[in-house]
């Protein structure tokens, strides 16, 4: 069943188009990634769906309901998990006050989900009263993730989560998001890292120049000779 | 009068600075402006409390809330009236805007409210030691018999109770941590799902009251003319720019620094030059820019 489903979008910020024509499919449970080079508007679909980029048009359903050009307050009310690729966390504040913000459309503070956050990512937990700022980057990104775990959100949108990661950290860091797929929440994530974001996923999205360009099982796309060629390095 | 004297008097100052540089420094770094006509609300502040305490027969805690009431009163509709609408069009627009109303603001005043200084009558009593030894140094005693007053006893009470007060809010109220997080990255904020708008205003009344309690604290302490005001904002713009724009914290630090810094400058320099003190409190906020570009707390500047 289609949990996301975005058709035709053209989007971007004030004048500037960015996307053209994009058609995204993310069904409930899966694994979604969405690979291209610099420039391809990966960023932008991302911030389309949270609210951030301007819609110009075409359409984008959540839960069967249309939530094209709502606000990003609007988009947190719906529990979509977003992680944007930096700036996401509040450097200025404490790792429990950035997880209390993450749960901050919802009724009080659910302590479970604080919990299991805190037990999926042990090192918040030991750092709980410090500044974000202070945590290292790999701790940074896991916050930002933890803040979205914290909606207990249907789908969890990742923008890059390796990006700043030093090497031996990204395996870590794909584990984690395979976990948390595992245990049943939709993932949708753009990332740099092609090659490993395409054998981690299900289905695989291949964007260039703010269209779509290919589109498969994230093996099959691997697989692919002209995507290898064109945008895996051979 | 010694230097212990002239610091009680500092301590004094700095405390209503504080009050209401907390105030100007929250409206800096949340909704991102320098509002040149807080001082304004300062003044309004003490007039509604004047205006209370001698037409309404009630103990004097009655006009301090009112006046808190009318300064939160007075700041809430100010923005949805003139800084709101332009919101979006940058901290440039909103400084020039705010310069104009000031200057709107403390001539209605005048017209309105009249020329002269007035001040709220209170009983005051005073303690006094008179038994401290002066310990002099060359012309300047450092320590010397001192009085306090209620008065004074009032003022800095006050100030403690806002410190607290603010840091509880702050720190353990959802719109406490909210303002803090919009401080710091607004965009963040949105996505969370934080009411930016709704925050500004919460900023916009908390400071409101903090300029209200300021104002008729002034006027409780010295007096009240439709210039008062005017002739604070540097004080407290100067205080919130030392400790560091945006940071609560440094603005109260900011506060005494000035307050303690005008005290002793009139106590050191001859009398025909006391005009001169608030240049002292210039020149400091000078050195220590130089010296700490972000002020003394330091990183909670937004980010440009």
């Amino acid at each position: 069943m289609s949990l996301l489903e975005v058709v035709d979008l053209d989007a971007g910020y004030g004048d500037l188009h960015v996307l053209d024509g994009i058609d995204i499919h993310v069904d409930d449970g899966g694994y979604v990634t969405v690979v291209g080079p610099n420039g391809a508007g990966k960023s932008t679909v991302m911030k389309s769906i949270v609210g951030i980029a301007t819609c110009f048009g075409g359409s984008i359903e959540y839960q069967g309901e249309d939530i094209t050009g709502l606000s990003p307050e609007e988009v947190a009310h719906e529990q979509i998990g977003y992680v944007p690729q930096s700036n996401n966390v509040f450097s200025t504040l404490s790792v429990e006050e950035n997880l209390r913000l993450g749960a901050y459309v919802c009724e009080g503070v659910p302590e479970t989900r604080k919990r299991d956050v805190y037990e999926r990512f042990p090192a918040l937990a030991d750092r709980r009263d410090e500044d974000a700022g202070s945590l290292s980057g790999g701790q940074q990104q896991m916050l930002a993730m933890g803040c979205a775990l914290m909606l207990d959100p249907d789908v969890l949108l990742l923008d890059e989560p390796s990006a700043g990661l030093a090497p031996d950290l990204v395996d870590e860091m794909f584990d984690r998001i395979d976990e948390i797929n595992e245990t049943g929440t939709t993932v949708l994530m753009v990332e740099q890292n092609a090659k490993e974001a395409l054998r981690r996923c299900d289905r695989g999205y291949v964007l260039a120049n703010g269209q779509n360009r290919y589109e498969d099982d994230g093996d099959a796309l691997l697989d692919d000779e002209e995507v290898r060629r064109e945008f895996l390095g051979g | 009068m010694g230097l212990l004297q002239e610091a009680i008097f500092g301590v004094v100052t700095g405390s209503y600075i504080a009050i209401a540089a907390i105030g100007f420094t929250l409206i800096y770094g949340i909704v991102n402006m320098i509002n040149f006509a807080y001082g304004e609300y300062l003044t309004l502040g003490a007039f509604v409390g004047f205006f209370t305490a001698s037409t309404l027969p009630g103990p004097l805690p009655v006009a301090v809330v009112v006046a808190m009431a009318g300064g939160g009163v007075v700041s809430i509709a100010l923005a949805r009236g003139f800084f709101t609408p332009i919101n979006d069009t940058g901290p440039v627009p909103m400084l020039l805007t705010s310069i104009g109303l000031g200057i709107a603001i403390r001539n209605a005043i005048r017209l309105f409210g009249g020329r002269s200084a007035r001040y709220i009558e209170t009983e005051t009593s005073t303690i006094r030691f008179n038994a401290v030894p002066d310990a002099a140094v060359g012309s300047i005693d450092l320590l010397g018999g001192f009085f306090v007053t209620s008065e004074h006893l009032i003022v800095v009470g006050s100030a403690v109770a806002v410190f607290l007060s603010v840091h509880l809010l702050l720190t353990r109220t959802e719109v406490g941590i909210a303002m803090r997080a919009m401080g710091d990255d607004e965009d963040l904020a949105r996505v969370r799902g934080i009411d930016t708008q709704l925050i500004r205003d919460s900023v916009w009344l908390l400071a409101g009251v903090l300029a209200g309690l300021s104002g008729v604290l002034l006027a409780i302490q010295t007096n009240v003319s439709p210039t008062t005001g005017f002739s604070h904002i540097l004080q407290i713009l100067s205080a919130a720019i030392l400790g560091g724009a945006g940071s609560p914290y440094g603005a109260i630090v900011g506060a005494y620094v000035i307050g303690l810094a005008l005290a002793f400058s009139t106590a050191v320099l001859p009398s025909s030059m006391t005009s001169l003190s608030s240049a002292v409190a210039f020149a400091i906020l000078i050195v220590v820019l130089l010296v700490r570009p972000s002020g003394i707390a330091g990183t909670e500047v937004r980010k440009a």
